[in-house]
């Protein structure tokens, strides 16, 4: 088995550094799926807040 | 359902199905490399880099003509669509090329006895990746239009490394091997074995590029809502 560290050491990088990237998209992905409902709900209420206050003024 | 909308919301971007084809046809490519394809006589065990190492490349290819085509389109048409695409691509080229820049030396230095030489072949991919590297620095700043221009234009010529590339491998020869795979008269030099287990790998790879590729464009896209969403609701705050 002579070289075997080599072949090893390549297929272990490889496969860290390809999992370590799907494990970053995905952690990115959810993210800004949390931030964008987050943000969606702050306009729903705001524009319910904006819409209340125009029929008060009424 | 690939990137549909429900209620104007993105839903799940990506089948499982298509997950499970690439982990099948990645587990495939394993097994063909370490228990399938037979030991070179001449490198020994060392020479099973071989088909993780081209596959890399050729995906790295792949992506850096989708981020040349890409380009192109966005500077016809301005449609943030194909910056996305181009943006993706470009990050996974740099991705496929950093494992190339990395496994290469892994390989050569047993079969060489050097990490590394200024070889015309290692030379050039090793300035595709700084082009690329350089290309992903201009867009970090994803909100501005000349940016993305600048970068489109990059993105297009850097390129023109790509063929030099495949050319030094056959005409300019030093310590990079011939190429094995396609020879000139269209034959090749890897017995059936060998050629199977390279052609599962590029096909494991190739699966994985199209993966990643939609699974980046979704960020990009719902980095795009979020900017458009923190707009509106600065608008509905202030007028």
């Amino acid at each position: 088995m002579k070289n075997f560290w080599y072949l090893f050491s390549a297929y272990t990088i490889i496969w860290t550094a390809l999992w370590a990237y799907v494990v970053y998209l995905s952690q990115a992905n959810r993210a800004l799926k949390q931030d964008i409902e987050a943000l969606r709900a702050q306009l729903d209420n705001v524009i319910a807040a904006n819409d209340a206050s125009k029929e008060g003024g009424v | 359902m690939a990137g549909g909308e429900k209620n104007g919301r993105p839903v799940n971007f990506w089948p499982g199905w298509y997950a499970m084809l690439t982990y099948v046809a990645m587990v495939a490519a394993l097994w063909c490399i370490f228990v399938y394809a037979p030991t070179e006589k001449a490198q020994g065990i060392v020479q099973r880099i071989f088909y993780f190492h081209v596959s890399s490349a050729m995906t790295m290819f792949v992506a850096f003509f989708a981020v040349f085509v890409a380009s192109i389109i966005y500077l016809w048409k301005h449609a943030d669509w194909w910056d996305q695409t181009a943006m993706s691509a470009a990050e996974l080229g740099v991705l496929f090329c950093t494992l190339v820049l990395i496994t290469g030396p892994i390989w050569g230095r047993p079969i060489w006895g050097v990490w590394w030489t200024w070889d015309p072949t290692l030379t050039l991919t090793l300035v595709l990746w700084l082009i690329y590297v350089a290309y992903l620095m201009l867009r970090a700043d994803a909100t501005d239009p000349r940016r993305a221009r600048f970068a489109a234009i990059l993105g297009i010529v850097g390129f023109i490394d790509v063929p030099l590339i495949r050319w030094s491998i056959e005409k300019w020869r030093n310590l990079h091997p011939d190429p094995v795979i396609v020879q000139s008269g269209g034959t090749t030099g890897l017995p059936p074995a060998m050629m199977l287990t390279f052609l599962v790998s590029l096909t494991a790879f190739l699966l994985l590029f199209v993966f990643l590729l939609r699974q980046r464009m979704a960020i990009a896209r719902r980095r795009h809502e979020l900017e458009v969403l923190r707009y509106k609701v600065d608008e509905a705050l202030f007028g």
